[in-house]
């Protein structure tokens, strides 16, 4: 499944990039994460309970950054294991220094593997919206008080 | 309706209420049915053995990965759970199980766990031994297995190109490929006044779904290094050819037992890989195991049916509707592996003309490995598919020519005085009246009225169509079809054996080799014993089930391909025969007679003429067994009898692909009518009637409910039973949520009738007939075409599994499916 949208920041360029590139301020934007471990600044782990129609689904996400050209790009795997779904995802944002603040434009690619994806796919597209939504919202949040320090 | 046909020695006719001399041919009350109904079966799930642990699979979450790592360790560290089983394991342990095709696909390699590499979603990677199932699923979770995903096929003409290869040590995802040409394709082609084209038409993925899934309880004796099984294998015998060398033991190793089983349709024949895994099992942790599949793991990983696509159908049609053939490119998807395949690649040439008097066909079959879960014969197996294109190419050409779909099956069908037919292939249609079945169908549907119907529908804003399905149901395999694909296989004919004796009591006890799923078997068994013996059903006692050391297995036991009343009942009618003759000869010792002078009457044998001079079974029964002093040396009499009944075939002619590939041909003849909305695509089935020729009929109520039970089946696969993929491989429809199989409530009101052809080749005039539900699938699609579509108008109905979406997108989009089809007129 491929989602992916634009965002609007009233901050900096850096600001944003800051907080994106933060592993723990990113944590805080995650919805359900139980537990956060940085190993390097290329590798960390979450562990999150997604919420599901019949209970959430507890994973273990491995991230790790595969390129990054600062301030602008930057390009993230992320793989996740669990009870009965395994989780692959490939996700980029671009920044772009827009009128009072910054523009980001990004996309995810999720492949979500196993009888959680078979018997959930139906539901899938509206959890992942809700999820990026949520993402979303906590970002500006996070980048607002970024930038108010 | 009650009538039958065709056997000159009686009446054309028989009215309803005449009644057949003897029990064959009456419903009696099934000797089953009280010990189900009361909760009293027993089935592989209630053995229960002390200390037993429970399996619980490891599943590929990946439709293609290689196994980098499996590692078991936090799950052994589980209270509770008593060992795993992983694929590097077996690979050291079993060899891979045999393949039936030549190269590419007998180079495959197929273990009962994935041994470096998985190829579907579902496909086990380890097991797990735990003291409940549920520690067992739980355990499972802790298993690490990491995996490296590979590129994935999903569709079999691109897996036809190779581009990613499953099987790396076959080189390619096709496992067998041949061309079948009989007759003179391209002079019909020549001789034609109209050629008709369609480029492509699909058979949908789905299977039959029983109620029981499947599973097993294993034990290991280690004094005697035998494994018993008692499991829902509807095949055994077939199992066991597969399990011993890949275990590297002897055949009698294996016993299977099993009492009851909760419905097979095909999908329980290849079970060897989880019942390998669990004899590994039992053995390693030296306890009971036992395996109860979750419906889950059934649907995702167990069997499905064979989807097949057909590409450039090319039929020559003479100016009359008479139809001289086809020509075809069929190109089959068996899934990751080919479990009972390439056998799907012949199966369907024992109806290669359908109910057709075509006498020109090529077919290029392919077969091809791809991402999905394996297949295995599924009720219909490999014929349904086929008769559903025979089916389809009539009414398109129907449609195209402007010519009523009634009249071009009458005028092409195979006629009633042209029976024992012969095919183009060799095949010999025993008997049958397929324009008379015909006539029956439409008179349950009121077809005479069928336009006002049209027009009352039209009145409420739906449409209105009616459909004919016409199927053949060959029963009792010629296994030496199996060489047409692989000359250096060893199999030919078929067999079946049954045991009948006479205890000393004067009981009458029937063992017999198949594997009984429901079936009946016990009842229609009794049936047949009891007009032998002179006595009734209820003083046979026909052991239930089966069990492979009671001696009555064959090679090819099991109940499969339409044959039980033909080869299961054939073995109990030879066996009986012969206790009957020793019976009779026991009986003349006695008396000082010649058997000659004996009958066997009223549970007596008694000198003829002279009721008096009667020994009742249970004296015959004592004086062989008990009180034999005196009796002559020279009497050999056992009154404990085996029969193994062979059908008569010849090997087939490799060469040209031709010979007698099965026995019988029972026939199903369904009509349908339904109305669409066009707004919606939603449409409701309104008539349907399904007409059955099996020949003789044992117990017509037990045939009347293969015929409910068929026609359930087909009307689940041609509108929503469907087995989807999304694009990563992962199945869509898991369980009975989003698979939907029709319920009571579903069933629209059918009407059934019937005809009896008996077969000049059986031993009961009787014919198979547990697999007639390609009619129905088919009847739904012309009834869907006869709605939508005008002649050279309006869409193709050009797949098997139409749901309301799919029919939403005909209306809507009728110039997608309408270029599908050309006619080129001379």
């Amino acid at each position: 499944m491929k989602v992916s949208g634009e965002r609007q920041f009233e901050a900096p360029r850096a600001t944003v990039w800051e907080v994106l590139n933060d592993p723990a301020q990113m944590a805080k934007t995650m919805p359900g994460v139980e537990s956060f471990d940085i190993q390097d600044d290329r590798h960390w782990r979450a562990h999150v309970k997604i919420p599901l129609g019949l209970g959430g689904l507890r994973m273990s996400i491995d991230f790790e950054k595969m390129e990054e050209r600062e301030p602008e790009f930057a390009k993230l795997h992320a793989k996740g294991n669990g009870v009965g779904a395994v989780l692959n995802m490939d996700t980029s944002f671009n920044l772009v220094e827009a009128e009072g603040g910054t523009n980001m434009k990004w996309e995810a690619e999720v492949h979500l593997l196993g009888p959680v994806a078979s018997m959930g796919q139906r539901v899938l597209q509206p959890i992942v919206n809700q999820q990026v939504s949520q993402v979303l919202g906590a970002l500006d949040k996070q980048v607002q008080e970024a930038k108010t320090g | 309706m009650t009538e039958t046909t065709v056997t000159p020695e009686r009446a054309l006719v028989v009215e309803e209420g005449d009644v057949k001399p003897g029990f064959i041919g009456q419903s009696v009350p099934r000797k089953e049915d009280k010990r189900l109904v009361q909760g009293e079966g027993v089935f592989f799930d209630d053995v229960k053995r002390h200390e037993m642990g429970y399996v619980h699979f490891v599943r590929s979450p990946y439709a293609h990965a290689r196994i980098k790592s499996v590692d078991v360790s936090k799950a052994h560290e589980l209270d509770g759970v008593y060992g795993t089983l992983t694929g590097d394991e077996v690979a050291i342990l079993t060899d891979p199980f045999f393949e039936l095709s030549t190269a590419p696909g007998a180079n495959i390699k197929d273990y009962a766990l994935a041994v470096g590499r998985v190829r579907h979603v579902g496909d086990p990677v380890a097991a797990v031994v735990a003291r409940t199932r549920e520690l067992a699923r739980d355990a499972a979770e802790l298993v690490e297995v990491e995996y490296e995903p590979l590129q994935h096929v999903l569709d079999g003409e691109e897996s036809l190109k190779d581009e990613v290869v499953l099987h790396e040590e076959a080189g390619s995802n096709t496992v067998w490929s041949g061309v079948f040409d009989w007759g003179d394709f391209d002079a019909a082609l020549a001789d034609a006044d109209h050629v008709v084209r369609i480029e492509r038409l699909h058979f949908d993925r789905f299977s039959s779904t029983p109620l029981e899934c499947s599973g097993c309880l294993v034990e290991y004796n280690r004094g005697t290094a035998q494994w018993t099984i008692h499991g829902n294998h509807q095949m055994p015998g077939v199992g066991a050819i597969w399990m011993a060398p890949a275990l590297r033991v002897g055949i009698d190793k294996l016993r299977f037992v099993s009492q009851d089983i909760g419905g097979g349709f095909g999908n329980k024949i290849t079970l060897h890989p989880q019942y390998t895994a669990c004899c590994l099992l039992a053995r390693k942790l030296n306890r009971p195991v036992q395996w109860t599949e979750w419906r889950t793991d059934q649907h995702t990983a167990n069997t499905h049916g064979n989807e097949r696509t057909f590409l450039d159908v090319t039929v020559p049609v003479k100016a009359d509707g008479t139809m001289l053939g086809f020509s075809v490119r069929a190109i089959d998807d068996c899934g990751a592996f080919p479990r009972y395949e390439p056998l799907g690649c012949i199966i369907w040439a024992q109806v290669t003309p359908g109910c057709y008097r075509w006498r020109n066909i090529r077919v290029d079959f392919t077969q091809v490995c791809t991402n999905k879960s394996p297949v295995a014969p599924n009720r219909g197996y490999s014929r349904m598919q086929h008769l559903w294109l025979t089916e389809r190419i009539v009414d398109i050409v129907a449609g195209e020519l402007g010519l009523d779909p009634i009249e071009v099956r009458k005028k092409n069908y195979v006629k009633h005085e042209e029976f024992p037919y012969e095919t183009p292939n060799g095949c010999i249609y025993d008997s049958g009246d397929y324009a008379r079945c015909l006539d029956i169908a439409l008179d349950l549907i009121g077809y005479d009225s069928l336009e006002e119907k049209r027009r009352d529908a039209e009145s409420r804003g739906k449409l209105l169509g009616i459909g004919i399905g016409s199927t053949l149901d060959s029963g009792t395999n010629n296994f030496g079809q199996s060489m047409i694909l692989n000359p250096e296989l060893q199999f030919s004919g078929n067999n079946e054996v049954a045991t009948v004796k006479l205890d000393i009591f004067g009981e009458v006890v029937v063992t017999l080799g198949t594997v009984p799923q429901g079936q009946g078997h016990e009842t229609t068994a009794s049936q047949v014993v009891a007009d032998i013996l002179g006595c009734t059903p209820d003083q046979v006692n026909v052991r239930a089930g089966h069990d492979t050391y009671w001696n009555s297995t064959a090679g090819f036991s099991g109940t499969y391909a339409s044959q039980f009343a033909v080869t299961g009942l054939g073995a109990v009618k030879g066996a009986t025969e012969k206790l009957a003759g020793e019976m009779k000869q026991l009986a003349a010792a006695v008396f000082g007679c010649s058997p000659d002078d004996i009958e066997l009457v009223e549970s007596q044998a008694r000198i003829k003429g002279n009721p008096e001079a009667a020994l009742p079974f249970m004296a015959l029964g004592a004086i062989l067994n008990a009180n034999n002093a005196g009796l002559p040396p020279e009497l050999d009499v056992t009154l404990n009898v085996r029969h193994v009944y062979r059908p008569p075939f010849e090997k087939p002619d490799l060469e040209r692909k031709y010979g007698n590939l099965t026995l019988t041909y029972a026939t199903q003849i369904h009509a349908c009518a339904l109305e669409i909305d066009p707004e919606t695509g939603v449409y409701e089935i309104v008539d349907y009637a399904a007409v059955d020729d099996c020949g003789n009929r044992i117990h017509p109520q037990i045939v009347e409910g293969q015929v409910h039970g068929a026609t359930a089946q087909a009307l689940g696969a041609a509108t929503h039973e469907i087995f989807t993929y999304d694009e990563e491989g992962n199945l869509l429809t898991p369980n009975f949520y989003d698979y939907h199989v029709p319920h009571a409530l579903d069933m629209p009101p059918l009407k059934t009738g019937f005809i009896e052809s008996e077969s000049p080749f059986t031993p009961l005039g009787a014919k198979g007939m547990g697999e007639g539900g390609g009619a129905g699938i088919h009847a739904v699609c012309a009834a869907l075409q006869n709605a939508l579509g005008r002649r050279g108008e309006g869409p193709i109905v050009w797949r098997s599994c139409n749901p309301y979406e799919g029919v939403w997108d005909l209306v809507q989009k009728p110039e997608q499916t309408r270029k599908l089809v050309s006619v080129e007129s001379r």
